[in-house]
């Protein structure tokens, strides 16, 4: 069986039809059950003819039209999605079973066979009890006989088509158990098909994934308010899905506590990028002249910094710090500190308040900080742990530093340690 | 969600249109604040990275918009994204008026009391938290305003990928500025 269930993984990627006629050709030259013959490849090849294209194509009587191609496609897609859960749980061989049963529905939505025939179903209905693990027991039981009746057509179909050859007798066994299993996905398909014609319309507008689509529970399915909230419950929920794996913490299940991860990661992003660009990027050239502490300005330049930072006005209280700071560090590094302790705050590289956060704030544990930081950053942070949900940081480039020269270069360790 | 050849192209296009904002500041003296500078960066690296997506998304159509609000930023922007933004309307009426609809309905529910049973009574504040929330990352979103909930949602992803482009691309940029700064001050 292992070359069977490699190519069964192999099938995931690719097309199902395409591969199904390798696997159906491996299986008859290795299976114990057939002998490999010319016919089993004609019939193939006609159903595989048939199925992609239109009815008209294809030989067997049809006295319905076929339905649209897009719920083919959701058939195919939700027994391709059961099929690889199938090859997950269980062994290759009924993964097998369930394959020619895809191929067998598909063939079924395209023709919508009708010529009921009595004995085949007794022949069908009597070994469904013991693969009840292949289905889920909803879908056999709103089994539409409509599909019957289209599946013991098709069942006919084979023995009318192969009755010639010698392996019918093999065959019949084969189709036995692919039929059954079509039978019972045959009945899944038709849930499928019925409830998306309700809901045909509004579901057509899912702008997301058409594959996908969730089963409407009976009974609701005929309101089209309901509808329209389930549509827009489902596609909402499919974005906060995605939006999860984005965000880093991501994994509360609660609507409203995703929004708050959501905001502090969008909020943190924001306050990064507002300092990165305080960095000597655009002072490049104005490195080149010595940064002397020019105190006659200084406070020239506090007061002009206490009016720009009134105008600019955040919901971020620390701004005006961080502006006096940022002045301040341009100038000296030691006026900057003072001002810091000063207001009470410190001054320590990142990875250390990332640290304490951590360990005092459990909930609210800034990995993002962690992993924005190198260490050239500096974090001046307000250790308000216990009192203020969140930590509020400001990451200072230490490009500022840099320029002071090599004595400053104990200020890339901790040189500040704790709030007052 | 995006491959990692779309994310380092993503990248490669900021940094470009980032660059060519930074050159119309090359004039930095010693004179211009850190406040100036710094506000000169962020502008041209927020035009930078909204204009990468050419505005095929409304929050990057805001930013825009909001930037060219002010005189002096047009060229930038003209620079940049190589084509003129024209002004767009603020919708601040609406605004008000659909907040006016929302208080007034939670305050004549809670008036009602049909919603006696805790469990009932926790959904409505499981609600009341969601909407608030929605409320503050509509204004953390530019242009999230006037979005419902759905497109907030896929816009805020896409702001979420932006924004951490922009920290990755400027964060490299600040560290190999500094370490010029150290090997040519050494």
């Amino acid at each position: 069986m292992q070359p069977t269930s490699r190519e069964l993984l192999e099938m995931n990627n690719l097309n199902p039809l395409v591969s199904l006629r390798e696997i159906h050709n491996s299986q008859m030259s290795t299976s114990s059950h057939f002998d490999p013959t010319s016919s089993h490849d004609d019939f193939l090849d006609q159903m595989f003819s048939s199925v992609p294209s239109s009815a008209s194509s294809f030989p067997w009587p049809e006295d319905h039209a076929p339905p649209p191609c897009h719920m083919e496609e959701q058939s195919t897609a939700l027994l391709a999605s059961k099929l690889r859960q199938q090859q997950i749980s269980n062994g290759a061989a009924k993964a097998l079973m369930l394959q020619q049963q895809l191929f067998l529905s598909r063939g079924l939505a395209v023709n919508g066979l009708r010529s009921p025939s009595a004995a085949d179903i007794g022949f069908l209905n009597i070994p469904h009890a013991d693969q009840d693990d292949v289905v889920d027991g909803s879908c056999y039981k709103s089994a539409n006989p409509d599909q019957d009746a289209s599946i013991k057509s098709l069942f006919n179909g084979f023995t009318g088509s192969i009755g010639h050859s010698s392996n019918q007798p093999q065959h019949l066994l084969h189709s036995q158990g692919g039929a059954l299993q079509s039978h019972k996905f045959g009945g899944a398909a038709a849930p499928e098909m019925n409830q998306p014609a309700a809901s045909g319309s509004s579901g057509g507008g899912t702008a997301g994934q058409p594959k996908q689509r969730v089963r409407a529970r009976r009974g609701q399915a005929t309101d089209p308010h309901s509808i329209a909230e389930r549509l827009r419950r489902e596609r909402i929920a499919e974005r906060m899905k995605s939006l999860q794996e984005l965000v880093p913490n991501a994994n509360k299940t609660d609507k409203a506590s995703m929004l708050d991860e959501i905001i502090d990661y969008v909020k943190f992003l924001q306050l990064q990028v507002k300092v990165l660009s305080m960095s000597r990027l655009g002072g490049a050239a104005a490195a080149a002249n010595p940064l002397v502490a020019d105190m006659s300005s200084e406070g020239g330049r506090i007061g002009n910094g206490t009016k720009t930072a009134s105008s600019s006005n955040n919901n971020d209280g620390m701004t005006v710090t961080e502006h006096q700071v940022a002045k301040l560090m341009e100038e000296d590094m030691g006026s900057a500190m003072q001002y810091l302790q000063g207001k009470g705050l410190c001054l320590m590289p990142i990875s250390l308040a990332t640290a304490i956060s951590t360990s005092t704030c459990h909930s609210r544990s800034h990995h993002p900080l962690a992993s924005a930081s190198n260490n050239n950053q500096l974090l001046n942070g307000e250790a308000a742990c216990p009192t203020s949900p969140s930590v509020s940081a400001l990451t200072v480039q230490s490009a500022t530093i840099a320029a002071n020269g090599g004595g400053e270069t104990s200020l890339k360790d901790a040189n500040s340690v704790s709030k007052p | 969600m995006k491959s990692r050849m779309q994310n380092s192209s993503l990248k490669q296009e900021f940094l470009k249109n980032w660059i060519k904002g930074l050159q119309l500041h090359a004039n930095f003296n010693k004179n211009t604040t850190i406040l100036e500078r710094r506000k000169a960066i962020k502008l041209s690296a927020d035009i930078a990275i909204a204009s990468t997506r050419n505005s095929t998304t409304r929050w990057s159509r805001a930013l825009i918009a909001d930037a060219s609000r002010d005189e002096s930023n047009k060229t930038l922007i003209e620079k940049i994204s190589g084509r003129d933004v024209p002004h767009k309307a603020s919708f601040g009426l609406i605004r008000c008026s659909k907040k006016i609809l929302k208080r007034s309905r939670v305050a004549r529910e809670v008036r009602a009391k049909k919603a006696v049973s805790p469990s009932v009574v926790a959904s409505l504040i499981a609600k009341k938290l969601v909407k608030s929330r929605t409320r503050v990352l509509k204004r953390l979103v530019p242009g999230g305003e006037d979005m419902d909930e759905i497109s907030l949602i896929k816009e805020t992803i896409d702001y979420i990928v932006s924004l951490r482009v922009q920290v990755d691309v400027m964060g490299r940029m600040a560290k190999a500025a500094d370490r010029l700064i150290r090997s040519t001050s050494l």
